[in-house]
């Protein structure tokens, strides 16, 4: 498979604050590629940089075998972007916002410009400045949906939709994959990613921590585990691979390492298993590990997005 | 009742904190000018007789007293200060009041501020309350600000706090005109376009009032025109300036009434719904979001060069009325074309600022669509930078270019229709000779607006250093090289033989590379992104 986007050590500096920190990425053709991190960790910045919008201080930025920032024009006409807040003239309607769009690139399917406003209930003939955000999103959806382009790339699309539409917007999503479009999705909705990333990688700090596949995450991640049993749950912490391990009375709840997942399992069937009940390491799992604290893990981890989203915002008004 | 203003103490602290630096060049410039043009007076004129000579050739000039009121008494500095000042002091403090409360009304509402700061402990009618009350602040101290300075420099005091009065009650009733307007218009632009509309309308009534004969009654039909009576260096009457802050309260409660009436962020002026389907590209997109500057600056030019040509139509019978230019006359220091040219001259140099305001305005319209992050989602599309751009740069070029020949063209009309014969083709060419001068400060814009687009205001205030320059630089006795530094100055002069055009060339010369610096720039830079 060739990729579709290939980043390798890319540096963004806004004044002395370092957006991007040597960040590597590869989006492979026809994959849908979840881009996970919080508010601040550099999302946006990657994205615009590969739109041509932003220029890369250093390292390498590739998109569909041409540089975004020299090839700008031909580059575009195979590319379609959902920004994050998408912002409609306030004078214009957002059918002819859409219609705009369509036209600077030369004209869009209209069968698909109707299909998706009649899906996403939007009405086309209201002014910019009364819709809602969740509408201004939609407005963007479409024009980027009704455009046949190669490589779509959004920032948090569903940032504003209700979750009736989130559904729709991920039946969408499905629809290009199997057409055969790549989509390079930037979230921190943990769920929307897993319903839709063929592959993940998670950006934290302006460098990407983990790019796998959601299986291949969760292969080498903790699997969760409650049982009741009738004796001896003291027995689990000899086995390697076990953490975490809780008894409260005839139940024990603990993680285990995937290789050791059968062992374990084989020693609870020797002391007398009743229950089982076998969680997969959801997203959520995932994405605190490389960002929480052993301790605390939640709290902590919601502490950290609160101060990088701060201390992001802070810097951005100071320059 | 109370509980509709809670939270307007808070919220006018935290307007205070964002506004100030916006405050600051008004208030310098209300510090300074009025202080200057009083000291000036005594090497202006040497001797009273001067000043009564001057006196009597302006009393009978219509065009004087269209733009700067009449000369009621310059036999004393402080006359000379309020003649001079008082009706350019009155537009600008009344501009001043009316974006800072449409800045913290409707421009707060459309930009999603205002919904963060309506969430808080916020009474219904905290933020009109706090945006009028900065405003009627910012106007006081424009009043007092004169006035101290002023007596500081040695006037009365009481006509020096005349003055002052005159400028802070014109602020203190059009901040209840814009916040009437803010709760009228459905965005920012509307409500300024609509309050500026009545400031203007205003100007030009009194303008005719004072200018017609027998229309005095015209002056109490405009708010500038009551402000006149209060007739600072003579009369001293403080009851025009009660009128007005009477005014400017009531209509700020009518603006209350009103806010309750609409839903937020929709103004009472209702929305249509519009076509479903658009054909526009980037330059019908371009001119969309400039129709309402376009045309409004335009009707704006069309009806001043309308109004300029009536009045130059009336200047030989003027003439013919005053003593002092018979005179002048009859010794051929000056012939009466010769004088009329050279009032039609300023006339047409007032519009070229103007032009040049849209210019500057249309410029500067572009760099609002990377702020709100539209621009990104164009971009987004196969559009070049130098594509984007460039629809935004012949616009602001064109625009003031279309404006000058529509306005020098109705002024030439206007005024042979009037009973002034002026050569409607030199009067053209005059309006484009200001199109150079023109042209720089919109280059500045845009060379701005592509290599620092945090700089951006510096092209308003280069405007702001031309304008008090280019008209009060040759009273003041400002020296040569200190004036040719404002390309309005060197505007080459239609009306006299052998004419310069040398200065115009360089002026468009320099336009043209900040023209290409500003497209090169904008190619090459970062968009802002927010």
């Amino acid at each position: 498979m060739t990729a579709a986007v290939s980043i390798s050590g890319l540096v963004k500096s806004f004044g002395r604050f370092r957006a991007l920190d040597g960040l590597d990425l590869e989006v492979r053709e026809g994959e849908v590629h979840g881009f996970l991190g919080p508010n601040g960790a550099g999302k946006s910045t990657t994205l615009r940089i590969l739109l041509g919008l932003l220029r890369a201080d250093s390292g390498a930025v590739e998109v569909l075998g041409a540089d975004p920032w020299r090839d700008v024009v031909a580059l575009h006409r195979r590319i379609a972007y959902v920004p994050g807040d998408v912002s409609i003239w306030p004078t214009l309607t957002g059918g002819e916002a859409i219609d705009l769009l369509g036209r600077l690139r030369g004209g869009l399917d209209e069968k698909r410009r109707k299909d998706l406003l009649e899906a996403l209930d939007l009405d086309p003939s209201k002014r910019g400045h009364t819709y809602s955000k969740g509408n201004r999103q939609k407005v963007a959806i479409v024009a980027a949906l009704s455009s046949n382009a190669e490589l779509l790339i959004l920032d948090e699309p569903t940032a504003g939709l209700d979750p009736l539409m989130e559904a729709t917007f991920r039946e969408e999503i499905h629809r290009e994959r199997t057409l055969g479009r790549t989509v390079l999705l930037s979230s921190h909705i943990l769920a929307e990613v897993e319903a839709l990333a063929d592959r993940i990688s998670i950006i934290r700090k302006g460098k990407v921590v983990e790019t796998n596949s959601l299986e291949e995450m969760r292969r080498l991640t903790r699997t969760n585990v409650s049982a009741t049993l009738s004796d001896g749950a003291g027995v689990l912490t000899a086995l390697p691979g076990v953490t975490d391990l809780r008894v409260e009375g005839n139940r024990v709840h603990f993680s285990v390492d995937a290789e050791t997942l059968g062992d374990a399992m084989s020693v609870l069937v020797r002391h007398g298993m009743s229950a089982l009940a076998v969680t997969p390491p959801s997203l959520e799992d995932l994405f605190l590990q490389h960002y929480g604290d052993q301790h605390d893990p939640v709290a902590d981890d919601a502490d950290r997005l609160n101060t990088s989203f701060f201390g992001r915002g802070g810097r951005r008004r100071a320059q | 009742m109370n509980s509709a203003f809670t939270g307007t103490l808070p919220l006018l602290r935290h307007a205070i904190r964002l506004d100030h630096w916006k405050l600051l060049p008004w208030f310098l410039v209300f510090g300074i000018l009025p202080v200057l043009v009083y000291s000036l007076y005594g090497s202006l004129f040497p001797s009273p007789i001067d000043a009564l000579a001057l006196q009597s050739s302006l009393s009978t000039n219509p065009a004087f007293s269209l733009l700067l009121g009449p000369a009621t008494d310059l036999s004393t500095a402080i006359g000379f200060t309020t003649w001079r000042l008082q009706m350019f002091g009155m537009f600008f403090a009344a501009l001043m009041a009316v974006l800072t409360v449409t800045r913290h009304t409707r421009a707060a509402e459309d930009s999603g501020q205002a919904e963060l700061l309506d969430s808080g402990v916020v009474g219904r009618h905290a933020r009109l309350a706090s945006a009028v009350l900065l405003a009627w602040l910012a106007s006081a101290a424009v009043g007092l600000l004169v006035g101290a300075t002023l007596t500081l420099a040695g006037a009365p005091s009481a006509s020096a706090y005349s003055l002052g009065g005159v400028l802070g009650s014109t602020g203190v009733a059009f901040a209840g005109v814009s916040a009437v307007t803010a709760q009228l218009g459905s965005a920012a632009r509307v409500a300024n376009t609509l309050a500026d509309t009545v400031l203007g309308i205003s100007y030009l009534v009194r303008g005719l009032g004072d200018t017609l004969n027998d229309a005095n009654w015209l002056l109490w039909a405009s708010p500038m025109g009551w402000a006149e009576h209060v007739r600072p260096a003579t009369d001293n009457d403080p009851r025009p300036m009660m009128l007005l802050v009477g005014v400017g309260v009531l209509l700020v409660g009518l603006a209350a009434w009103l806010s309750s009436r609409r839903d937020f962020g929709l103004g009472l002026i209702p929305t249509m719904p519009g076509p479903a389907r658009g054909r526009a590209g980037i330059w019908g997109l371009t001119s969309r979001l400039n129709r309402l500057p376009f045309w409004s600056w335009g009707v704006n030019l069309l009806v001043l060069g309308t109004v300029f040509g009536l009045v130059s139509g009336t200047l030989s019978s003027a003439f013919a009325g005053n003593p002092f230019v018979r005179q002048l006359i009859a010794f051929r220091v000056t012939t009466e074309e010769q004088l009329v040219y050279g009032f039609v001259e300023v006339l047409v140099l007032i519009l070229g600022i103007i032009g040049a305001v849209l210019g500057i305005q249309l410029a500067l319209r572009f760099y609002v669509e990377e702020e709100e992050r539209r621009s990104e989602w164009v971009l987004s599309a196969p559009l070049s930078r130098l594509r984007h751009v460039i629809p935004t740069a012949v616009l602001s070029i064109v625009a003031p270019g279309v404006g000058m020949v529509v306005c020098s063209l109705a002024l030439a009309i206007a005024s042979n229709a009037s009973g002034s014969p002026l050569e409607v083709g030199k009067v053209v060419l005059q309006g484009a000779a200001e199109l150079p001068a023109i042209w720089l400060a919109v280059a500045v814009a845009l060379a701005l607006i592509g290599l620092a687009p945090g700089l951006r205001s510096l092209a308003w205030l280069l405007l702001v250093y031309w304008l008090p320059l280019t008209f009060f630089g040759p009273i003041l006795k400002a020296p040569e090289w200190l004036m040719n530094t404002s390309p309005f100055h060197v505007v080459p002069h239609v009306f006299s033989a052998g004419t310069d055009w040398l200065p115009a060339w360089w002026t468009l010369a320099i336009a043209a590379v900040l023209v290409v610096a500003g497209l090169a720039g904008y190619r090459r830079r970062d968009l802002v992104c927010t």
